[in-house]
């Protein structure tokens, strides 16, 4: 058996292991990948990340993340200004580049939100919901889960805010790994 | 003939009880990590199909009836469907009304809990709270399949039967 196969064979392997691991989990280093932005051009996500960036998966057409809007706008204008890269990203199917280029112009978002061909960025991350945050710090994931613990009621868990908070100020993060009930990331059959 | 009083009033009581199960369920009760352990063992022998869904989910909404139909089916051979909405204290009544609309089983309930995580672990510490999350569980209690997102009715029926025969 020559390398080239059991080259192979070790990627089908990390492969599969990646996909029973659920995709990327914190303490994983983050790869490089393309993204699109609204008017077609590819973009690298090396290209917009930096010492800390936080990624988001976000929808035009969910209602909980439509609930973020607002709250993401906030966070980013919050975090931005300290050196915080954000990439949003839509991997839905259904929602094409017009239509998050115009969803991101009617909520006034600060912000460029690119999309996901194929949900593949979304495979990679084992994303499943939106919305959907990771946090990275010099390239490792820190954080991954919610915005923050409540859709509509009073807030009480930061969760997003707190893990950005802990990390600018060179502490752990309390609460590294989030849960919270969202809408599905439809992806291509 | 003359009808005797108690069998009229009986035949109202039989109707009015009628009426009351096709109307779908009458409230929706709190359900927790708790209640959920006590769902699952008051159930035991039983085919049970959790149904986590909400009113702002669309694929939710599409499959409710169709699992409704489902239950319909199948309950007399000892499946249980039971559904828990994931919807927000302000959205119970409207979570309520579909479930009427829809004819859905009793009884039906609503997730009222302090904390997701610990709720969405207790659960299934695999599930990440994504919706509609269905979990199927065969007559020892067991944990046998899960869907999460749109799911073809057939693959779940041909689960559920798979487990009732």
């Amino acid at each position: 058996m020559n390398r080239n196969i059991l080259g192979s064979m070790f990627l089908a392997l990390l492969a599969a292991v990646t996909l029973l691991a659920g995709g990327l989990n914190v303490g994983d280093t983050v790869p490089d990948f393309t993204l699109k932005s609204v008017d077609g051009d590819d973009v690298k996500y090396s290209s917009l990340a930096g010492d800390i960036t936080v990624i988001t998966f976000i929808a035009t057409q969910c209602p909980i993340s439509n609930d973020y809007n607002e709250r993401m706008k906030a966070i980013y204008a919050d975090y931005h200004p300290k050196g915080v890269k954000f990439v949003f990203i839509n991997s839905n199917k259904q929602e094409d580049a017009a239509e998050v280029k115009e969803h991101a112009q009617k909520h006034g978002f600060q912000f460029a939100v690119y999309k996901d061909p194929g949900n593949v960025v979304a495979d990679l991350f084992g994303a499943q919901v939106t919305p959907e945050a990771y946090v990275v710090k010099d390239g490792k994931i820190v954080y991954h889960g919610r915005i923050d613990d409540s859709r509509k009621g009073e807030v009480k868990d930061q969760s997003l805010r707190n893990a950005l908070d802990a990390v600018l100020a060179g502490k752990p993060i309390a609460k590294p790994e989030t849960k919270a009930f969202g809408c599905t990331i439809k992806r291509v059959s | 003939m003359r009808v005797p009083a108690a069998v009229f009033t009986l035949i109202l009581a039989g109707s009015g009880a009628l009426a009351a199960a096709a109307a779908g369920p009458a409230r929706l009760e709190p359900y927790d990590a708790q209640r959920h352990r006590q769902v699952l063992a008051e159930n035991r022998g039983k085919v049970v199909l959790f149904d986590f869904w909400a009113t702002w989910c669309a694929p939710c909404r599409a499959e409710m009836p169709l699992l409704v139909e489902l239950d319909r089916k199948l309950r007399g051979r000892g499946f249980r469907l039971i559904t828990v909405s994931a919807d927000e204290p302000e959205e119970k009544q409207q979570a309520l009304e579909f479930l009427r609309e829809h004819r859905a089983p009793e009884p039906a309930y609503i997730k009222e809990v302090e904390d997701d995580d610990a709720f969405i672990n207790a659960v299934n510490p695999d599930w990440s709270g994504a919706l509609p999350a269905l979990f199927l569980y065969d007559r020892s209690g067991k944990l046998v399949k899960t869907w999460i997102g749109e799911t073809a009715i057939a693959e779940i029926e041909k689960a559920v039967r798979g487990l009732l025969d």
